[in-house]
């Protein structure tokens, strides 16, 4: 702008300031007066009515749901799709009170999401179901009515799986009695229910398996038959001790292994193989030093690996033990074969949630529930990409295509 | 630093350029409690930190009462040393009652408190009042001994508000009821 403010009022150029402007300048202000005009005079079409947009088939592999829990009205959850690249927010799904998370289909065509409602808002007749909705649109396809018991809880990846061939959906139950509803999503028809009794959450390890974890640090081994009701269901020896240092929820897996971290930073592999399941030998993810010094891994989801790399992701901050679920500002990087570090991630923002994409040329996302900014970085070397901003209130989940 | 207070300063840089610090304090505040409505979460505990550490100046009553082991409306109050949630207290209720037109839930998780007063300690249990939206009043979140939610009646990631009649599963804020004394 030509002129200044001064004593809070616009004062215009002087005429020694005009007399400045070079002759080049003077060709550029007419050129773009002309330019103006003649765009004055072009007559814009119309637009037309009605245009909605929709997504590409098949999508991308950078493409995160960011699934958002929206505490202070839970009434009304939702899921939001975000393009990792361009960090564009391509749409939302509408998904209803107490809302954990999407389930992706293997084909990547239907989101599945287990969802409650209420008749009158807060109060009245509670509705369970699952809605599938068309990934292309992000339009509810069909609806499938399941006993009112999903589990309101923090969100955890484990409160609703796929089996591995991409049939059943599991979903964990508590009213506090615990159960497993199964819903056939070939034929969009409920199954059942598989009883659970002191034993909670999905973990599916197969195409007709998973298990849940028992509070006696046990696991219950359930095996289901060709129709998705239980065929077998059997405890195991205690695996995990939680009297002394339990293990969180927030397992990751990869290929037929399930990587659990205790309070105290130990990793507990679970592997399933022709004998059942099996503890791996723990190995801990911090020297006696990161200890003393108080290094622990916390977060809502806080652990993600990268089955191509064979690399785990833990969110690390500095608390005592009752800070479990706290975030980190550090992202430590482990090689699953020999545990050792490999990196340590700085990152931009406080992160309670991470999710690492399962392709060749991964990224890391990271999330925390106390702020709404999508923070996007390159899984292998660890660089800051970019960050999306306002992805809804209460962000929980992130959700990308492959296992949990 | 801790993440609270990276949390709370940036929200404060974004606010502190267009609000006197009084009016700030209170969008702060309210953000954070706005942010923690189901019981048991780490923004929960966030939010009770941040207005402890926000301190005198506060315009929320909830701050001149911290503090008081003896004040059931206040976080620190004895009885409160595993709870998460909004203090029933502050929401028509109080710590052992729940707030008019709502239904105290069955089914709940524990924990083990000192009273100084007497010098015993006792097992309390943090019963949801259930059936209307998040109270919003008073968050308080103390998360000593929390278990994973494989062991249910020591965890604070559940929504106790299940199963019952009215309920089932709307949370509007917690009690602190004495069971017995712990032995």
């Amino acid at each position: 702008m030509n002129g200044s403010f001064k004593d809070g009022k616009l004062r215009p150029p002087r005429l020694a300031d005009q007399n400045k402007m070079s002759v080049r300048t003077r060709i550029a202000s007419a050129l773009a007066l002309t330019l103006a005009l003649s765009t004055h005079a072009a007559t814009l079409p119309s637009d037309p009515m009605s245009v909605v947009q929709s997504l590409p088939p098949g999508g991308s592999p950078h493409w995160v749901w960011v699934n958002d829990f929206v505490f202070p009205h839970m009434t009304e959850g939702k899921a939001m799709l975000v393009d990792g690249d361009s960090g564009r927010f391509l749409g939302e799904l509408d998904t209803g009170f107490g809302f954990s998370r999407v389930v992706l289909s293997h084909d990547g065509k239907v989101i599945l999401s287990p969802e409650t409602y209420f008749s009158r808002g807060t109060r009245g007749v509670r509705t369970d179901v699952v809605t599938l909705y068309d990934a292309a649109h992000l339009t509810a396809i069909a609806e499938i009515i399941i006993p009112p018991k999903r589990s309101s809880n923090m969100p955890m990846m484990a409160d609703a799986e796929l089996t591995d061939d991409g049939r059943f959906l599991l979903i964990y139950n508590f009213t506090p009695a615990q159960s497993i509803t199964v819903v056939d999503a070939r034929s969009r028809a409920l199954v059942g229910e598989i009883e659970t009794a002191g034993c909670a959450l999905v973990y599916p390890t197969g195409p007709r398996s998973f298990f849940s974890i028992c509070g006696d640090g046990k696991l219950l081994d359930v095996r289901l038959s060709s129709t998705g009701h239980a065929a077998s269901s059997r405890r195991t020896g205690r695996i995990f001790d939680v009297a002394t240092d339990p293990v969180t929820e927030k397992a990751v897996r990869v290929a037929n292994t399930w990587y659990f971290v205790s309070f105290s930073g130990m990793i507990y592999p679970v592997t399933k193989g022709d004998a059942g399941l099996k503890l791996a030998p723990t190995w801990p993810l911090l020297t006696a030093a990161e200890k003393a010094q108080n290094w622990r891994p916390g977060g809502l989801q806080q652990l993600a690996a990268h089955a191509g790399l064979n690399r785990l992701y833990s969110i690390m901050h500095q608390g005592p033990i009752e800070t479990h679920k706290d975030p980190g500002k550090e992202v430590w990087v482990y090689d699953l074969a020999s545990h050792e570090r490999v990196k340590k991630i700085a990152m931009k923002n406080d992160s309670g949630s991470i999710r690492v994409t399962q392709d060749a040329h991964p990224l890391l996302f990271s999330i925390f529930i106390g702020s709404n900014v999508l923070d996007v970085y390159d899984a292998t070397s660890g660089d800051y990409l970019r960050s999306v901003d306002s992805i809804g209130t209460t962000p929980t989940l992130l959700v990308t295509a492959g296992p949990s | 630093m801790t993440w609270l207070d990276g949390l709370t300063e940036q929200s404060a840089r974004s606010l502190a350029k267009r609000t006197s610090r009084r009016s700030l304090l209170a969008s702060l505040g309210a953000m954070l409690v706005g942010a923690s409505a189901l019981p048991l979460l780490p923004i929960a505990r966030g939010a009770s930190a941040a207005e402890n550490k926000a301190g005198t100046g506060q315009p929320d009553s909830r701050s001149a009462k911290q503090g008081k082991l003896d004040d059931p409306m206040s976080c620190d109050y004895w009885r409160h040393c595993a709870i998460d949630g909004y203090l029933c207290g502050c929401c028509g209720g109080s710590q052992n009652s729940c707030p008019p037109g709502t239904e105290m839930s069955a089914v709940t998780w524990v924990g083990t408190c000192h009273n100084p007063a007497d010098g015993k300690d006792y097992v309390v249990s943090y019963n949801d009042c259930c059936g209307k939206s998040t109270c919003g009043r008073c968050l308080c979140n103390r998360n000593e001994r929390d278990t994973p939610i494989y062991m249910p009646f020591e965890s604070n990631d559940y929504n106790w508000c299940s199963g019952s009649s009215k309920a089932n599963v709307a949370y509007h804020c917690s009690t602190a009821r004495i069971v017995s004394v712990a032995r």
